[in-house]
């Protein structure tokens, strides 16, 4: 208790500052939904015993498989095409390298609903087997194949956070590790495994710990295709059982795998430090002509083709085959709606991101770096599970003052801030510790005031960071849908809450139109975030 | 000079009241039918109706965080189980008016008037034409029957309707036959739950089963969508209503009810008035295919194709009661 009081002490109250203190408070803000989640783990449940002895096993399994499948082909295919674009010149090679980040733009949700049919496909195959092979057998293969299109299909929309991510480091550290390695005479058929993975593990891993948390926060996906993951299991226990605690109960262990991946990315970073000082690629790219270019242009335009032509061609064609009227929604007032609150919140997250993790730089103080932590919990969790926290924080300031949180375009905003913080923390804080530590530690001693480092030197260097993250936050708040659903104010509709109104209704023909514009809104982001990527972070 | 005056500043209160006559609604359902409903209404009595609509586990959560502030006033949800639970949440409003309760059959209301039925849907099976005899088909409970096995598509136990149906079970036959049934039904199953109630009539007319346990206006919908394929399912199939020779077929409703916080209960009544208003009830059949309150009487053309049928006389909070048993014995069952 002393020691805890003299810590304190010490961090907070001596050699303090508006900085700091405005830092961590703004942390705390932005835990506090999360904090009271978290308080909640231990609450009442009568239904957990049930769960635990029934279900929990399942959850957890199906939950693995999914992440492990999901993780395994995004991988392959993300480090794959990057490898591919970086290092070779095949004819297209400019175009497919941009495109490729299209699928990016595409929900879970909107992909498994263009392909809602494709297990019709097999019945005939499985009538089939119930005759010829059996019941029990056929509805086995039927799972299987479940799990595998579940897995494909998120893994094909999913893959472009690894795409991007080790597209990144293999332009800029690979690049000159395989100079390196040339000179020191390793074979270019081992430059792979030897060299180039080991390098960009930091850097597929964080892409990777996207896609799972994205993987882990779909919930009607997986609904529609009968998987029972855990976040299924969190939406049954509190509306079919009424069981909030339980339902926050199973949240952790949601949680648990996204540490385990975070933790992961850890551990191999703190072997791999570099002093990453930009510059593009001087490497040349190895010219592949002939017949031997196709593996490597099928290989690429595979993902593109089943993650974004297809189900945007299938958005199209219900659009055009079915006389969609425009005049059934307010097409224009929803966007305009989805494109304001995206770009607010977008910018404002990356704001509140770049002061926190400025000051935690400049002031290097251990209270700070540890609860900054905190704040960017709430990527981990599901949005219905913010959501929870989100209205428990508000039902916690009305028994205070009549002050409405939710309802409101700032109360949804604060709780995009909640949730997305993480997603703009990550890219500003890693260009942070690689270009940022050593000017502000120069600052510190040359008397240089925070401000004026923050404005003249941190800002010119980061603001490419800074601008990818507010991109990569804009794209994830256009697809927002449990959050909006439920805090929103009235009337106000965004795309995806449109989408998901009219596929309720199972008016699929009709959702392709705010589908479609989903899509639309993302695309300029895409280019830009592209751009930047080649120019080197 | 003065009176004039004050006869203009009546004018202009009266102006401003009329504009700021408005009713705030949090609903579940997402059905064209209620947005027509709903623009009759402010045509008719001047009042804006405001929407938020999401699930309605979380639309009652965040009524209750809400507290007195909250500015909804109607709760609208597609079971009464929800309504029951907001109910015991102490979120709605007891309500006095002659016109609902004439409106408004008594076992689809709250016995003490928080809540009340503003549309029916019948919970049915739908059967393959070409390869089943509707004498062949009688209960629910005789879907259990091993005669059956591989036959049986149906969603998953996620589902609100399911939920419903099973705790009309549990009331019916108690827990323990309940869950007997489950496991049965289950193993009768041509695969694992998955989709919506179309993907099950789908799984029919493709041969994959020769039974789906189906709400009535999905097939309704299939039946007069804009998509060819979807109308040749609706061809494949018919309907059956379960258990005419005893309880009768499971029915749930779609209901509204007033909340506690309501600012606007006068508006809030009038808009409960005119949703159980016999003119207006033609609507969600003709929009949605659902039944009307007064379900053998509905004028809807696919409504007079299947017939009358005699519904199960449970009172419907019980459907809420048991929701949470449900659940379990769907777990406990492997219906997932």
């Amino acid at each position: 208790m002393k020691r805890a009081y003299k810590y304190f002490k010490k961090e907070l109250l001596s050699d303090n500052n508006v900085w700091n203190t405005l830092s961590i408070l703004v942390s705390l803000i932005i835990f506090s939904p999360i904090l009271l989640i978290i308080l909640n783990i231990t609450g009442e449940s009568n239904n957990w015993l049930h769960i635990k002895e029934n279900l929990l096993f399942n959850y957890v399994f199906s939950t693995l498989y999914l992440v492990i499948g999901v993780g395994i082909i995004s991988t392959v295919i993300g480090v794959g095409c990057a490898w591919f674009v970086t290092y070779y010149n095949f004819s297209g090679r400019k175009y497919i390298e941009w495109l490729l980040i299209l699928p990016m733009t595409i929900p879970t949700y909107i992909a498994a609903y263009s392909y809602y049919d494709i297990l019709e496909i097999f019945n005939p195959f499985f009538n089939w087997c119930r005759v010829n092979i059996g019941l029990e057998e056929t509805i086995m293969i039927e799972n299987i194949l479940i799990y595998f299109i579940v897995i494909m299909l998120f893994s094909f929309v999913l893959y472009p956070y690894v795409y991007l991510s080790s597209k990144a480091s293999l332009t800029i550290q690979g690049s000159r590790a395989i100079e390196a390695a040339k000179t020191l005479g390793i074979p270019t058929n081992q430059l792979l495994w030897k060299v180039i993975i080991p390098i960009i593990r930091p850097g597929i891993i964080a892409g990777l710990s996207l896609v799972v948390m994205e993987t882990l926060n779909d919930y009607a996906a997986v609904e529609y295709f009968g998987v029972s993951t855990l976040t299924i299991g969190i939406f049954r226990s509190w509306f079919g059982m009424y069981d909030m605690n339980s339902a926050i109960r199973l949240s952790f262990f949601l949680i648990t795998f996204v540490f385990i991946v975070l933790a992961f990315e850890k551990i191999l970073r703190k072997g791999a430090k570099y002093d990453g000082k930009g510059g593009s690629s001087t490497l040349e790219r190895i010219e592949i002509r002939g017949y031997k270019k196709l593996p490597v242009i099928l290989f690429c335009l595979t993902p593109l083709l089943l993650g974004f032509f297809i189900p945007v061609g299938r958005l199209f064609s219900w659009m055009l085959g079915h006389n969609v009227s425009m005049n059934d929604f307010n097409l224009l007032s929803v966007t305009l709606n989805t494109l304001g609150i995206s770009l607010a919140s977008s910018v404002l997250i990356v704001l509140i991101a770049f002061f926190i993790i400025f000051s935690k730089n400049y002031f290097n103080k251990d209270s700070l770096r540890k609860l900054s932590h905190l704040a960017i919990l709430g990527y981990s969790m599901p949005g219905a599970i913010i959501a929870i926290g989100i209205l428990k924080l508000n039902s916690t300031i009305n028994g205070f003052i009549s002050f409405m949180l939710i309802g409101s375009i700032s109360g949804l905003i604060f709780s995009y801030v909640v949730r997305f913080l993480a997603v703009s923390w990550q890219p500003i804080d890693s260009s942070m510790e690689k270009l940022g530590s050593n000017i502000n530690k120069a600052s510190r001693t040359l008397n240089v005031s925070p401000q004026k480092s923050l404005i003249h030197l941190n800002y010119p260097i980061l603001k490419k960071s800074l601008l990818i993250a507010c991109l990569i936050v804009f794209i994830d708040i256009s697809k927002e849908l449990p959050l909006t659903l439920i805090l929103r104010p009235f009337n106000f509709d965004t795309l995806s809450t449109l989408t998901y109104d009219l596929i309720s209704q199972a008016q699929f023909f009709q959702s392709s139109v705010p589908s479609l514009m989903i899509i639309c809104i993302s695309l300029p982001a895409i280019v830009l975030i592209n751009r930047q990527v080649d120019k080197g972070v | 000079m003065f009176k004039k005056y004050f006869k203009n500043v009546i004018m202009l209160v009266s102006i401003i009241s009329y504009l700021a006559a408005e009713i705030n609604v949090y609903t579940h359902r997402h059905y064209d039918s209620d947005k027509i409903l709903f623009k009759k209404f402010t045509d008719m009595y001047g009042i804006e109706v405001n929407v938020i609509k999401g699930s309605a586990d979380q639309l009652i959560q965040r009524l209750q965080s809400e507290g007195k502030n909250s500015p909804a006033d109607i709760l609208l949800t597609v079971d009464a189980g929800r309504l029951v639970r907001a109910k015991n949440m102490g979120l709605l409003e007891a309500v006095s008016s002659k016109t609902l309760t004439k409106n408004v059959p008594e076992k689809m209301r709250d016995s003490e008037n928080h809540w009340f039925g503003l549309s029916v849907r019948a919970r049915v099976i739908a059967y393959a034409k070409d390869r089943i005899k509707e004498s062949q088909l009688s209960t629910y409970e005789d879907l259990a029957d091993p005669k059956w096995r591989g036959k049986i598509v149906v969603r998953s136990s996620n589902n609100i309707y399911n939920q419903s149906l099973m705790a009309s079970l549990i009331n019916e036959n108690g827990a323990d036959n309940a869950l007997e049934w489950a496991k049965s039904v289950r193993k009768n199953m041509a695969r694992k739950p998955r989709g919506n109630d179309r993907d099950q009539a789908r799984a029919v007319a493709s041969g994959v089963a020769d039974l789906a346990i189906i709400n009535t206006y999905y097939l309704g919908l299939l039946a007069n969508s804009s998509d060819k394929a979807d109308r040749e399912v609706a061809e494949k199939l018919n309907i059956f209503f379960p258990n005419q020779n005893g309880r009768g077929t499971h029915i749930n409703v779609s209901g509204a009810a007033v909340t506690k916080s309501s600012k606007n209960k006068k508006e809030a009544i009038k808009f409960l008035e005119f949703l159980t208003d016999k003119k207006n009830q033609r609507i969600f059949s003709e929009a949605n295919y659902e039944y009307p309150l007064d379900y053998n009487n509905s004028k809807s053309k696919i409504h007079l194709k299947w017939g009358r049928f005699k519904a199960d006389n449970i009172d419907l909070s019980i459907l809420g009661e048991n929701n949470s048993e449900a659940v379990k014995i769907f777990d406990l069952a492997g219906w997932e």
